[in-house]
């Protein structure tokens, strides 16, 4: 054989192969399956299981609603409130909505009603309390051994944090379940997503997005026969050392969503913020902060509280090869979508499967087959992160995450009973005005 | 069968070969067996006590610690600290330790073995194992955990490639008295006592605590009487040196001078307010000329990991402590500074004119005469007043555990070495006029500051209160990798801190001419 005939062999096999090469990878791709994901509709039968609410707003009416629809033998049997008309309002509902009758002596109302819910006979404690006072109910709740649902975000301030922290852990050791309202991670149509993401549908992660732009949301003038705790915690939503201001109250969502899906915490954080409409209390109403975490990835995040602007909330995580919006699609790098979640009966995208009851359908689930889940760290871990975010914005400092985690800075007061509170509507200042006069140009 | 026999023998398999072979299968089993006797028998806890007559108080302080008299009558036995779980190199590590243990008492001289500087945590931590720990306390976060230990836990785990279990549990296994428990702050009626002799407010010149601003601490204040004394020592005074004579009078004006040396928790408050945030370590020239300048984050942990609280700030440099009574000055309203070495020593003697401020011979206390490294060092009454080489663990301590001396000044001995504010000169007492000499501030130049008081390392002879000592900037700075080198921190200098002195009466001619001795900068 000639060299160029033997030329012509070794390209046609090379040829060939290449082909049969190509082909195998396009088919692999197209067959590329992930690891598939069971989801539980509703929480199998057992032993009656009786809860107590702490807590009894919208929120945690809301929450005791969604534990009712979780399963059978659920029962709500206690409710403990600092605010009587609150804890009335929940009553009712769950009366009207859930035939559910709380009993006059399991109706407990002020500061310390938690200890006295604690030593009945609940097995599960529901905490929907201003975040202030989480990681209180949440230590006391573990130690007398309840299984916990803690409401975001767990903490105001890097004590609350490291309590939380501690909690959680003393909670895996008693074999407690301790699952949080960062509803995403339950919602299936995110759950899939991140099954996708994790396994490598958008390659490494090299940079984020996230955003809760929405109106503002409620606030309570003071009234003249309230004292100042009172005011504050009916208007508590509006208040600092109350709710750890909108970007760990309401953010907190999305930054969970972006540790979940990338796997980090932030190393360092730079921010702006301030409070344009915002009426009562001492909060912003703005904040963007940019997050920079391990391998120089970065996360933009922005949130607002103000009627009348352009709405958002989101989350976007790009990676190498692509890029996701994390709560149903995946796009490759030109925009085009590669994958799209779908559900027998919903709508593109969509999931008829509430994500706040399937969190409590995953919760009482957990607990009646013995195979606890415990959420507290990551939650916990969100919330510093916003923490972080807010200090930076407050300060206009750049805060790192271990000064952050070591920080003894707490909001509020050290006593709580309804009276005068040593605490101002100050609202924060970023840098420092000593220079000023420097500037001035005449 | 015959022909198996004859199969197996041209094998080689013949009787001989086979016994061998068997007797060959019973030794190995023999030495397996024998050796984990041989392992079991050197773990007992009678053995580490008896075998070798080395170390005579481990098993008498380990009978009084917590681990093993214990409310629920477990004993944790020697092993069970000073080696690893099983699985996780308790084999590697016994035949390690345990080389070194013959080679110790094939070669060494037991009884010179410095024990005391094994209970250091840098020592300890080649004889124990946190996976020893863990397997016994698994959860870090137990019911009813104080919110101290939840911090430290929570810390611990951020750190675990720096901190061991014995960071803060250092004595967990080994009960040495009160002084040495680790963690242990002042109690809060010595507080309170320290409260009532130092109010807020002086009526006149009297002691007192300043309040520092932006913390809630104040810094305690004992009023000096201005008085005359005999500065320098005689020549007949043990381990004198040349450099403390000749003896020569000093009268000095009245001043405050601050109680203990400034503690960690002082030096933070300072770092915090001026600790240059913005200027990262690797650019130190790229500072805007402000008119004020901050020290920078040191490198590693300065306090060594003994913890800090009242224990003694470490490893800044004489720069950072001139800048830290600048800083005091500026934020209290009152002029602080480092002591003159005249008031140092005046101080330190509070009113004797012995070697000590208490009766005591130094060449009984000290480690340096051969007799008493045969027959024993005699430590009390010093081991009272002073945190020093036979008692200190090779490390600083919290300001409560000793007593002050006659005018109310505590650790002016020992803990650390204080900086004071004169030029270190050798014949700087030569110098000086015959007669009586008022408030002296020593050379106009020189290459090092003067040291005073000894700390946790020396040796009693160098505690006396004439004893003189320098600054050595160069070898102090030798490990510093940055150049120019640090202005803020020694790299290679653990044992020297300083205490502050407020002056009385800023009209006073002393006042007037302060020299405000620094670092040679680059």
């Amino acid at each position: 054989m000639s060299d160029e005939g033997k030329l012509d062999l070794n390209r046609r096999t090379f040829i060939g192969a290449i082909a049969v090469a190509g082909a195998g990878a396009m088919l692999a791709s197209c067959a590329k399956s992930y690891p598939p994901m069971t989801f539980v509709d509703v929480a199998p039968d057992g032993p009656p299981l009786k809860a107590g609410l702490i807590g009894c707003g919208q929120r945690g009416t809301g929450t005791a609603l969604n534990f009712l629809k979780a399963g059978p033998n659920l029962k709500v049997v206690a409710l403990a409130d600092v605010l009587k008309d609150h804890l009335d309002s929940c009553r009712d509902e769950l009366a009207k909505k859930a035939q559910v009758q709380v009993a006059d002596d399991r109706c407990l109302i002020g500061f310390d009603a938690y200890k006295k819910l604690l030593e009945s006979d609940v097995d599960i404690v529901l905490m929907a309390t201003p975040p202030h006072f989480r990681p209180i109910h949440f230590d006391a709740a573990v130690e007398a051994k309840k299984h916990c649902f803690i409401e975001k975000p767990v903490a105001v301030d890097a004590p609350g944090v490291r309590a939380v922290l501690a909690t959680g852990q003393k909670a895996a050791s008693y074999n407690l379940c301790v699952v949080t309202g960062t509803q995403r991670r339950h919602d299936r149509a995110y759950q899939e997503t991140y099954n996708r993401v994790s396994n490598g549908a958008i390659g490494k992660i090299v940079g984020a997005s996230c955003r809760w732009n929405s109106s503002q949301l409620w606030y309570a003038p003071k009234k003249k026969e309230w004292s100042d705790m009172e005011a504050m915690i009916r208007d508590w939503v509006n208040w600092s050392w109350l709710s750890g201001d909108h970007i760990v109250e309401q953010h907190v969502h999305n930054l969970d969503t972006i540790l979940w899906f990338t796997g980090m915490n932030p190393v360092k954080a730079v921010g702006v913020g301030g409070r344009a409409r915002r009426v009562t209390g001492d909060q912003f109403d703005f904040f963007s902060v940019l997050f920079t975490y391990p391998n120089e990835t970065r996360l933009a995040s922005m949130c607002r509280q103000i009627d009348g602007c352009a709405n958002e909330v989101s989350e976007y995580v790009v990676g190498t090869e692509g890029y996701t919006d994390c709560k149903s699609t995946i796009f490759d790098s030109t925009g085009k979508v590669v994958w799209k979640y779908q559900e027998a009966g919903s709508d593109p995208g969509k999931t008829k499967f509430n994500p706040y009851d399937q969190e409590h359908v995953d919760f009482v689930t957990a607990i009646r087959k013995n195979q606890p889940i415990n959420e507290a760290e990551h939650v916990a871990h969100a919330t510093l992160t916003a923490v972080m975010g807010r200090t930076a914005a407050y300060t206009g400092q750049e805060v790192t995450w271990d000064a952050m985690m070591d920080s003894k800075e707490h909001l509020g007061p050290t006593e709580y009973a309804m009276g005068p509170v040593p605490i101002k509507a100050v609202v924060p200042v970023p840098g420092n005005g000593a220079d000023t006069a420097k500037h001035a140009r005449s | 069968m015959f022909s198996v026999f004859e199969g197996l023998k041209k094998v080689g398999l013949n009787p001989r070969n086979l016994s061998l072979i068997g007797v060959g299968i019973l030794i190995g089993f023999a030495l397996l067996l024998g050796g984990k006797a041989g392992v079991d028998a050197t773990s007992t806890d009678k053995f580490c006590d008896q075998a070798c007559h080395a170390h005579p108080d481990a098993t008498q302080t380990w009978i009084k610690s917590t681990h093993f008299t214990t409310k629920s009558s477990v004993v944790t036995h020697c092993i069970e600290c000073h080696l690893p779980a099983a699985g996780l190199g308790y084999y590697t590590e016994k035949a390690r330790l345990g080389a070194q243990d013959i080679y110790g008492k094939t070669f060494k001289d037991l009884t010179k073995i410095d024990w005391q500087s094994k209970q250091s945590l840098e020592q300890a931590r080649t004889f124990t194992y946190d996976s020893a720990c863990i397997r016994c306390h698994a959860n870090l976060f137990s019911a009813g955990l104080s919110k101290k230990g939840v911090d430290g836990h929570l810390h611990y785990q951020r750190s675990k490639d720096k901190m061991r279990c014995i960071n803060c549990h250092q004595h967990a296994g080994h009960f040495r008295g009160k002084k040495a428990e680790e963690a242990q702050e002042e109690t809060d009626t010595e507080e309170q006592d320290l409260d009532k002799s130092f109010p807020p407010n002086p009526q006149g010149f009297q002691s007192y605590a300043e309040p520092i601003p932006g913390s809630e601490l104040k810094v305690r204040l004992v009023a000096i009487p201005g008085g005359s004394f005999l500065m320098g020592s005689p020549e007949s005074e043990p381990f004198r040196r040349p450099d403390e004579g000749p003896g020569h009078r000093v009268k000095l004006s009245p001043f405050w001078m601050e109680r203990t040396e400034v503690s960690w928790r002082e030096y933070e408050v300072y770092l915090l307010q001026r600790g240059n945030r913005g200027r990262s370590r690797d650019n130190p020239t790229s500072e805007t000329p402000d008119a004020v300048t901050g020290p920078t984050p040191p490198y590693g942990s300065p306090d060594q990991g003994w913890g800090r609280g009242s224990r003694p700030a470490i490893t800044m440099t004489y720069h950072a402590a001139t800048e830290y009574c600048e800083w005091l000055s500026a934020i209290t309203g009152k002029k602080f500074r480092l002591p003159t070495e005249a008031e140092w020593e005046y101080a330190a003697r509070a009113g004797t004119n012995s070697a000590y401020f208490f009766p005591g011979d130094p060449t009984q206390f000290t480690r340096q005469r051969w007799l008493n490294q045969l027959l024993g060092v005699k430590t009390a009454p010093l081991g009272e007043y002073a945190w020093y080489l036979e008692d200190s663990a090779s490390k600083t301590h919290l300001a409560g555990g000793t007593k002050p001396n006659p005018w109310g000044l505590v650790n002016m001995l020992g803990n650390v070495r204080e900086f004071c504010l004169d030029w270190y000169d050798p014949e700087a007492y030569a110098h000086l006029a015959e007669s009586e000499v008022l408030d002296p501030r020593g050379p106009a130049s020189g290459q090092e500051h003067v040291i005073r008081g000894g700390s946790y390392r020396s040796d009693a002879a160098d505690l006396r209160c004439a004893a003189r000592d320098h600054t050595r900037q160069d070898e102090w700075l030798l490990t510093d990798p940055q150049s120019p080198k640090s202005i803020w921190w020694y790299s290679d200098c653990a044992d020297v801190g300083f205490r502050v002195v407020r002056e009385y009466d800023e009209a006073t001619p002393a006042a007037a001419s302060r020299q405000t001795g620094s670092l040679r900068k680059h």
